[in-house]
């Protein structure tokens, strides 16, 4: 495998709804493409033992996140005739409600967008280090799970 | 040899300190031996290691100035 630098996938705070907009309206020009499928992974207000979760805060050992990242996607666009994979995952503080997670998976055909999107989230969410830390209304906090 | 060990999520919360030098280990269970007395509570979390960005999945020889670092369960996305 030749070097390359990994292509960041992480942003400080939330990932807002006009990026995700202007994402999208970035694939115009790329007139091949007949499908996009899209993932958002939002912060959930869980209440645990009566208290309510109110912000995550996201922490990566980015390097080599990177690095899996890179590897995921290498291995996905190998197994699916797609026109291009982007992934973005937030670190710092976020809010309930805010979206965290943005997979956006594109190809000639919505069968191809639809399976890639699914399995890169999949992927990335048990193979990624990346850790939250779940905040209460109290201040108090705990280490998320994923399920 | 010295190590840096750096540390993530949970085990954070045990150790006080997200890195940490390690003087005169060789391999990684010496490593973890020596993690394990110095933080007792380590032992009650699961959690693998990664040497040098490379998950390793048994006893591994290390080298000067390693990283080293503890990655308890993954809770991205």
């Amino acid at each position: 495998m030749k070097e390359r630098k990994p292509k960041n996938i992480f942003v400080q705070g939330a990932i807002a709804s006009s990026f995700i907009a202007d994402s999208i309206q970035k694939h115009s020009s790329k007139t091949g493409i007949g499908g996009h499928s899209i993932f958002l992974g939002q912060v959930r207000a869980d209440i645990i033992e009566e208290k309510k979760v109110s912000s995550i805060e996201y922490t990566a050992y980015e390097e080599m996140a990177l690095q899996k990242m890179d590897s995921i996607r290498e291995d996905i666009f190998e197994k699916y005739p797609l026109a291009c994979l982007h992934v973005y995952h937030s670190l710092g503080n976020i809010a309930a409600g805010e979206i965290c997670l943005f997979v956006f998976a594109s190809s000639a055909h919505r069968k191809a967008a639809i399976d890639a999107c699914e399995e890169t989230v999949e992927r990335l969410k048990a193979e990624l280090p990346i850790w939250g830390k779940e905040f209460f209304e109290d201040a108090s906090y705990q280490w998320k799970e994923n399920k | 040899m010295d190590v840096n060990v750096i540390i993530f999520g949970k085990l954070i919360d045990i150790t006080g300190s997200s890195s940490l030098t390690v003087n005169n280990v060789t391999d990684t269970a010496q490593l973890n031996e020596q993690l394990r007395n110095r933080f007792p509570g380590l032992s009650a979390y699961p959690y693998i290691m990664a040497v040098e960005k490379e998950i390793i999945h048994v006893n591994t020889l290390l080298q000067n100035n390693n990283t080293v670092a503890l990655l308890p369960p993954y809770a991205g996305g």
